[in-house]
């Protein structure tokens, strides 16, 4: 499983250089941003890479006549996103801080949420759909989320008062604790998910 | 002699195509030729020996064993060349042997290195410039140099030089010599499995019309010609196929023998080549001999 994972930095050696300028550029030319931000693209990089130039050149004949069982596929998968999602903040971190970027522990706790959200959305998606059609799949969601949004908060505005009470009530401890609960929830349900699709996937 | 594979009434259906009731065998220390018409299954085939497909019903084991249970191990022992490539198009050699070599155990670089000198592949270049026999030879390399005991390959020869193609026969050849290791290999070229196989698998439509020594083929297999007056039920079933042109018909049939003793001097038995064979099983049943 261990050389699942390093074959993901084998695949995207050529990106891998583009890597660290990257963040560089965010560094220097991204001072309106915020800092939760550049964390996230920094720590989706690899991750998202992977899945998809191995999209495009449907890697899954090789893995699966290679030695792998399916669940090691996707299990190297989950566990190295994690692993290079800790290690991109980490350069991130030193990069900004040479920079003199200002940024806090919140800022990482934020980008780390996200990144297990967003990743508990994304990753699925590629084991359920046929490669070519994760494109058009984001096209069509990004309309979709863009009209509904709109009506989506427009009904959560209802509530605002609520929500906010509770932010503003509930420790900020607690908060982010719960906010690393509901994450790491998500993305273990996404692994079920992603892992019960793939066992069934026909190549 | 021992099974390398075995499909115990293997069936499994797409849209519009199926995979029927097979029972296919594949035997130690042979080469064994898998041929049949563009469509008629072999890549199914081959995929469900790989466990990328799994059947539908009935059973496939590889090495004696089943992939629900051992699918590393048997894998480990496999060697695959598929007839498009499915490397990482960009990577160079040395990068695609970094990500296959760990996977296996038994991997070793010296003979990976003979190979690629051997074949004359260039270590620096995408593999996706290379021509299609390079790429197959990439494929033989890496199963070479994890010294598969059975090696599979879906159309090796497709699309090779004439030159290229004789030497992979002979390589093909020389791995099967020491009558451990075994080669299973589909194709539509008949002259391949003149040329190097021990047994020919001849798939048609989805189903397995027979698998049998190129020897035993030879001697059973062959064209009868003669009058239709001379067709009756029992005569028929020893046909895998009839075709009828006014008083005359021509048919094949997988017993020889039998059909000599029924018909005799009636009727004029040819010898029958493989291609005779695919041609004129075209439309016919399934047979076990």
């Amino acid at each position: 499983m261990y050389n699942l994972m390093i074959k993901d930095l084998i695949i995207q050696k050529k990106q891998l250089y583009l890597f660290i300028p990257f963040i560089v550029f965010y560094a220097f030319f991204g001072q309106h941003m915020s800092p939760s931000f550049i964390f996230l693209m920094a720590s989706l990089y690899i991750p998202l890479n992977s899945y998809i130039y191995e999209e495009q050149v449907d890697a899954n004949v090789l893995l699966n006549s290679l030695p792998y069982t399916r669940k090691e596929i996707v299990v190297a998968k989950y566990m190295g996103a994690i692993i290079y999602m800790v290690m991109a903040v980490a350069v991130t971190s030193v990069i900004l801080y040479v920079a003199r970027f200002p940024f806090t522990w919140q800022d990482i706790a934020l980008a780390v949420g996200m990144f297990f959200i967003f990743s508990a959305v994304a990753f699925p998606l590629f084991y359920i759909l046929k490669p070519g059609y994760i494109g058009a799949v984001m096209i069509i969601g990004l309309i979709v989320l863009a009209s509904m949004g709109p009506i989506v908060f427009r009904f959560l505005s209802q509530y605002l008062p609520a929500i906010s009470n509770f932010i503003t009530q509930t420790p900020q401890p607690i908060l982010y604790g719960l906010g690393a609960i509901i994450s790491i929830i998500l993305y273990v349900i996404s692994w079920l998910t992603s892992h019960t699709v793939y066992q069934r996937k026909v190549f | 002699m021992k099974n390398i594979v075995a499909f115990k009434n293997v069936t499994k259906s797409f849209n519009g195509f199926a995979i029927k009731n097979m029972n296919l065998t594949i035997k130690k220390g042979e080469i064994t030729g898998f041929i049949g018409a563009n469509g008629a299954g072999k890549s199914t085939t081959i995929k469900l020996i790989m466990n990328l497909l799994q059947p539908d019903t009935g059973e496939v084991t590889v090495f004696g064993q089943q992939y629900a249970h051992h699918e590393k191990a048997i894998k480990e022992r496999i060697g695959f060349v598929y007839d498009n490539n499915i490397f990482y198009k960009d990577l160079h050699i040395k990068d695609i042997r970094r990500i296959v070599a760990p996977a296996y155990q038994s991997w070793d670089n010296e003979l990976f290195n003979q190979y690629i000198k051997l074949f004359e592949l260039p270590t620096n270049k995408a593999v996706q410039t290379f021509s299609k026999g390079m790429q197959m030879k990439v494929s033989l390399a890496m199963a070479l140099s994890h010294k598969a005991e059975f090696i599979l390959m879906d159309e090796p020869t497709a699309g090779l030089d004439p030159v290229f193609r004789r030497e992979l026969l002979d390589i093909l050849q020389e791995i099967v010599s020491d009558g451990e290791r075994s080669i299973f290999f589909s194709t539509h070229i008949t002259s391949d499995l003149e040329r190097i196989a021990d047994r020919v698998a001849f798939i048609q439509k989805g189903e397995l019309l027979f698998t049998d020594t190129k020897a035993n083929i030879m001697q059973n297999y062959a064209l009868v010609k003669g009058s239709t007056s001379l067709l009756n039920d029992e005569v028929n079933t020893c046909f895998i196929s009839i075709r009828q042109q006014g008083n005359h018909f021509e048919a094949l049939t997988g017993h020889t023998e039998k059909v000599a003793q029924l018909l005799g001097h009636q009727v004029q038995l040819e010898k029958v080549s493989l291609e005779d064979i695919i041609f004129y099983a075209k439309g016919g049943k399934a047979l076990y001999v």
